[in-house]
């Protein structure tokens, strides 16, 4: 439910909520500590029910580090699965790809046995654990905040996770930032940026032509890090070279916002909540491509001398923001617009400081639109896509009455052969109607989900899930027995390599990795469908193996052919002494009873004309 | 005198507010007596109760963060959020001086009184006597509010910190009890916002401040200023939360962070009447923007402002008499809404706008407020379109309700959907999976609060929910056991059966004022089990008890006699175990 008058812009409000609470403060001042106490290292405090684990920013990592921008597949160098949840991806994706040299830091102080040891005082201790850090301190703690999550959830233990990071370099590639959200974790990583600060922008850029640079420029910050009361001392290096590092990666930046919604391949992508602050307030924003374009368009407004500085002052933009809520903010840039929402906009911009009359107002107010568009379109089409579900539910209903009403007459022959053989009726007419459309609704319903239009989660929701499997049990038997009856097996070879539709492939995927190895109960009855969709195809293909068993003498593929047909003899037997088969399966004249027979029938004539052959196909089966 | 005009249809006298607000500070003076009781004058209809307040850090929070507790089901049963069972909470320690009053017989021997001599009864308190006054206001609902010729009580709040969370205020809507209570509250005045504000962040100045409103000296305490900053920052909190709710912000970080602070349940219910500090009444009756302007307008203009506006914010505690005397003479009041003009006053009209000015409320403020209403506008166009699907709904259960009849011939409908082998077991199924669809639609909009707060209470769904709940479960029970879903998820009764048959027997239950029983919608659940465990122990027993519940059933029309068909399940169970010939 959802009209254009009932439309507000939240990101700003959300922004105002996270000041309001003293968990961005916290953080920072532990951000501090660690800075000043801890480096290379990390500090554990807990503040009243929640246990906060700060990481310095001062860690080892360097702009001469020549891995400081390369990513590395996790997978690869995960070799303790330590972010198993985050392997998983899909067949046309990148890898999941992250920051060598950061993932290497965090495991350094990992082994550190005083790091294992008090986190796992802290989970017994705390409800709710929060990982921060500043600067490369973020990103470590985003690491940090990944393997917790990762460990949660394989060990069960319900434990609150948030990560704030103030001012963090970014950490993987797009595949990272989907897989997040895939794992609906996107929602415990708030990245606070202020305006100008050119860290979290800076891998955004090539490192290695200005890699030289940087290494004088972090180990500035780190210095003022370690002993802020020094005050701010000069930046050491000319203003010229800060300009061209400025501009270098401003280019790149811009490039990648023209580039698109879409991501650039072996690019670094941002993932979570990005809390962007000024002096006037924050917003939040969550759309990795907004992001990325709010990140372009604020620093337009820096200078090469700010955009080292502010990467200092998250004290300041911290203290400010959350002392915000006691003061009446007006808007005295003149008349408000008219609709709730476009003033929400203009004052959203008012909290990131940018007047209505700049150059980048317009964009940002794009940017800020298109943010809350995207993030609301996939929702809506899945409340959208919940309705249409339940209008073709009733063919879903005729199809399954069909298979009663098969399973139930006098030829004995089950819904698959009934189907496959079926006449003009119009009864048969009508179900291959209602296959087709079924297939198209979850078809739309794939297109949606590959394209993004979808809750990232969408694959799962119990309700879809199981929706999908539920249409794959009942209908693809008779896609199978389509496939057959027009002799495509002949053209194309058989069901099972060549020609089981994408969808179904997929909902078997969603299926596995939703229900585990969840073993029923044993079952009384006959399951009411047959749990393998693809038993009639095995049916299929082990009928042409039997024939080409007749038609050879050649004793190898004889072997070879007899092997087949024993293990799937042995599958079929497992399944319906299990009763995880349908009673269409094992009605009278079903091409499985039909197999059977013929099966039987072939394997007494084995023994009594090759007995010896037997025996050696026995020591085959039953190694 | 004249009267005071609150909404379209609520009037009340200035001489009842008067005498009210003078009995509630009176009150605090008799502390022994825990509440005053008198007429207006000899000849008028209306009886005051008027409850003391106390002062002690105790009397407010009972411990723990907020000092709240489930709410007594048997003394309030009706404060719940009825189909999904959730219990309303509410104030321990106030609750606790509220059932000494009741535990004191004089109490309730004289409200009695009052309602048998049919007086207007009228309960007011200031202070946390206000806090008492809303409980014994709840309580005499739920004794009276069914009897014949009941007279509507009134409930005069002034400056009454909250008592209740939403549930309350969803369940007072819903009963329609919502427009007995009246909350005046001073612009600044703290005490409301307090409930805002965890005891743990407070605790150490409360009792100052309490104390400051006992002996009344000339000086605020010196840490008022900070201890206004504490209030205004929690209170921020609860309102910027429930305004990313309101507006629509379905951001999963909202619900991360709140998870990680203290969060106050406490939200206002019933009316309030804001006394603007410039001689004028501003009325808001939609709880979601009173929470918003209780946070806004103790926003400062300037820094400066803070010492003076914090010492206000405790003076204007004690301050309601003198001001309304003075604002009363002449009452204006005005309502911030104006719900059913269709065009929504964005750019309002002039007077709304100094009425914002004159609550001290921002840009962002009226933003909220905006948002508050258009929520209620959108729950309202939301109950229009469940509305309209009640002819989809009549149409599959008059389908449905011929197959049953259809089916009388023969087994009856639940043995016939269950083997499910003609065309027309076909056709019900379909009615049963529309219905499904629609009735699940209607409890994801209740879960997720879309449908005005009245929804729940309205008899015609009420009605149409226990048909289709009779008429269509006993299809779902077959479909169950006819997939043997028993066998993966277990008992039909256990987690088999869907929200949409508890709710709207939840409905009819609260309705009805029936005990929660088992119901016979499920009667055939039960045959099923018992099918399941023939022979085995108690089974004879068991059947023999349904036998008799099914009479009462089938005489209420819970059950359809079609279950006492020759060959039905039921009575082949019975001729198993020789009950029946």
């Amino acid at each position: 439910m959802d009209t254009e008058t009932s439309s507000f812009e939240t990101s700003e409000m959300l922004g105002t909520f996270l000041a309001s609470t003293p968990l961005l403060s916290e953080s920072w001042r532990l951000c501090n500590l660690a800075n000043a106490n801890s480096p290379q290292s990390f500090l554990v405090e807990q503040v009243g029910s929640i246990g906060y684990v700060a990481f310095s920013g001062i860690q080892s990592v360097s702009g001469s580090d020549p891995s400081f921008r390369n990513l590395v597949p996790l997978p690869d160098v995960d070799i303790n699965g330590f972010f198993y949840p985050l392997h998983r991806q899909s067949e046309e994706e990148e890898p999941v790809m992250v920051q060598g040299a950061l993932l290497r830091g965090f495991e350094n102080i990992y082994n550190n046995t005083s790091f294992q040891i008090q986190m796992h005082a802290l989970i017994q201790t705390s409800k709710s654990i929060i990982f921060t850090g500043h600067s490369v301190g973020g990103t470590t703690a985003s690491i940090a905040a990944l393997w917790l999550l990762s460990h949660l959830q394989s060990n069960f233990v319900n434990v609150s996770v948030l990560c704030i990071t103030f001012g963090s370099p970014l950490l993987g590639n797009e595949s990272l930032s989907r897989a997040i959200l895939r794992e609906r974790w996107g929602g415990k990583f708030c990245h606070v940026v202020s305006k100008y600060d050119i860290m979290p922008r800076m891998l955004f850029a090539p490192m290695d032509p200005i890699a030289p640079h940087i290494k004088p420029l972090l180990q500035f910050w780190h210095w003022y890090m370690k002993s802020p009361h020094f005050g701010m001392l000069a930046v050491p290096l000319s203003d010229e070279i800060l300009a061209q590092i400025f501009q270098f990666i401003l280019v790149h930046l811009r490039g990648l916002v023209e580039a698109g919604e879409e991501a650039v391949a072996g690019t670094f992508r941002p993932f979570g909540n990005y809390i962007f602050c000024s002096e006037d307030g924050a917003v939040c924003v969550d759309n990795a491509a907004s992001v990325v374009k709010m990140m372009f368009l604020l620093f337009t407004m820096g200078s090469p001398s700010c955009s080292v500085e502010d990467h200092l002052k998250y004290g300041d933009y911290v203290g400010k923001i959350s002392s915000q809520f006691l003061e009446k903010r007006s808007f005295l840039q003149g008349e408000l617009p008219e609709s709730s929402y476009e003033a929400g906009v203009v004052l959203a911009l008012q909290s990131l400081g940018i007047s209505c009359k700049e150059p980048v107002a317009g964009p940002a107010m794009d940017c800020l639109k298109a943010a809350r568009r995207m993030g609301r379109t996939p929702n809506l089409n899945c409340a959208n896509l919940a309705i249409k579900l339940s209008k073709i539910n009733p063919y879903r209903a005729e199809i399954e009455w069909y298979k009663a009403f098969c399973d139930r007459s006098d030829d004995q022959m089950g819904y698959y052969d009934s189907f496959k053989q079926r006449g003009a009726s119009k009864r048969d007419s009508k179900v291959n109607l209602n296959r087709h459309k079924l297939a198209r609704f979850w078809d739309n319903v794939i297109n949606l989900f590959e394209s993004n239009q979808l809750p990232h989660d969408f694959h799962r929701q119990k309700k879809w899930v199981n929706a999908s499997q539920f249409y794959k049990l009942l209908v693809e038997p008779l896609d199978i027995a389509e496939y057959y009856r027009t002799g495509m097996h002949r053209s194309k070879g058989h069901y099972i390599d060549h020609g089981r539709e994408r969808r179904y492939r997929i909902f078997d995927r969603w299926w596995n990795e939703t229900s585990g190895s969840e073993k029923g109960n044993k079952r009384s009855k006959f399951a009411s469908l047959t749990q393998d969709t693809c038993f009639w195809a095995k049916v299929e293909e082990a009928r042409d193996l039997l024939d080409a068993l007749r038609s050879t003498s050649d004793p190898s593929q004889l072997a070879l052919y007899w092997h087949e047909i024993d293990c799937f003899a042995r599958c079929a037997k497992t399944l319906v002494e299990n009763k995880d088969v349908s009673i269409d399966v094992v009605a009278k004249n079903s091409s499985y009873s039909l197999w059977l027979r013929d099966y039987n029938e072939l394997k007494s004539q084995m023994e009594l004309f090759r007995p010896q052959f037997l025996s050696f196909v026995n020591e085959e089966m039953v190694p | 005198m004249g009267t005071v005009k609150l909404g379209e249809n609520m009037e009340i006298k200035v001489e009842v507010i008067k005498k009210a607000c003078s009995m509630a500070m009176k009150a605090h003076k008799y502390p022994e007596k825990q509440y005053l009781f008198d007429k207006i004058k000899s000849s008028s209809p209306e009886v005051v109760f008027s409850f003391a307040g106390s002062l002690s850090v105790h009397d407010w929070f009972a411990g723990g963060s907020f000092g709240d507790m489930e709410v007594d089901r048997r003394l309030f049963p009706s404060l719940k959020y009825v189909g999904l069972d959730e219990i309303g909470r509410v104030n321990e320690a106030f609750f606790k001086r509220f059932k000494a009053v009741l535990a004191n017989p004089k109490f309730e021997l004289e409200v009695k009184k009052a309602v048998d001599d049919r007086r207007k009864v009228v309960f007011t308190g200031h202070s946390s006597g206000g806090a008492i006054a809303i409980l014994a206001t709840v309580w005499f609902l739920e004794v009276n509010s069914r009897l014949p010729n009941f007279i509507e009580p009134l409930c005069l709040t002034f400056g009454s910190p909250l008592v209740g969370d939403r549930i309350i205020n969803i369940a007072l809507r819903r009963e329609k009890w919502s427009r007995c209570f009246v909350n005046f509250v001073m612009r600044l005045d703290i005490v409301p916002r307090i409930s805002l504000s965890p005891l743990s962040s407070i605790g150490h100045q409360l009792q100052r401040v309490l104390d400051y409103f006992n002996q009344n000296p000339q000086q605020p305490p010196a840490d008022a200023p900070d201890f206004y900053e504490t209030v205004v920052k929690n209170a921020s909190s609860v309102a910027n939360y429930a305004a990313c709710k309101i507006m629509g912000s379905t951001n999963p970080l909202l619900e991360t962070a709140s998870s990680f602070i203290e969060l106050s349940p406490y939200r206002p219910l019933g009316t309030y009447v804001f006394c603007t500090g410039t001689g004028k009444l501003v009325e808001i009756s939609n709880a979601d923007a009173v929470l918003q302007v209780l946070f806004y307008s103790s926003q400062l203009s300037t820094e400066e402002e803070k010492v003076p506006v914090a010492q206000t914010s405790l003076r204007d505690h004690l301050n309601y008499e003198n001001y309304l005397k003075e604002c009363l003479r002449t009452p204006i009041v005005t309502s911030l809404f104006h719900l059913h003009q269709e065009a929504p006053p964005v750019t309002s009209t002039a007077n709304v706008d100094m009425d914002l000015n004159d609550l001290g409320l921002s840009e962002r403020a009226s933003l909220c407020l905006r948002a508050a209403e258009a929520l209620e506008r959108q729950k309202l166009r939301n109950q229009n379109t469940i509305d309209g699907k009640q002819i989809d709904i009549e149409k599959c259960l008059g389908n449905l309700e011929k197959y049953k009849s259809s089916c009388a011939h023969k087994a009856g409908y639940y043995d016939a959907f269950k083997s499910s082998d003609q065309k027309e077991d076909f056709h019900a199924n379909v009615n049963r999976l529309e219905l499904a669809g629609i009735w699940d639609e209607i409890i994801e909009m209740l879960k997720r609060h879309e449908l005005p707060d009245e929804f729940e209470g309205q008899k015609k769904w009420i009605r149409l929910g226990t048909r289709y709940r009779r008429i269509v479960e006993p299809l779902d029970i077959a479909n169950y056991y006819r997939h043997l879903k028993n066998e993966d998820t277990g008992h039909y009764m256990g987690k088999g059966r869907p929200r949409r048959y508890k709710c709207t027997q939840k409905w009819r239950e609260h309705a009805e004022k029936l005990r929660d029983e088992f119901p016979g919608s499920c009667f055939w659940a039960e045959v099923e089990e018992l099918w399941i465990r023939s022979g085995s122990q108690g089974t004879r027993e068991s059947i023999l008890q349904l036998k008799t519940k099914v009479e009462k059933w089938i005489g209420e029309e819970e059950v359809g006699d079609d279950v006492l068909l020759e060959n039905s399940t039921f009575m082949k169970l019975q001729r198993q175990h020789g009950l029946a010939s």
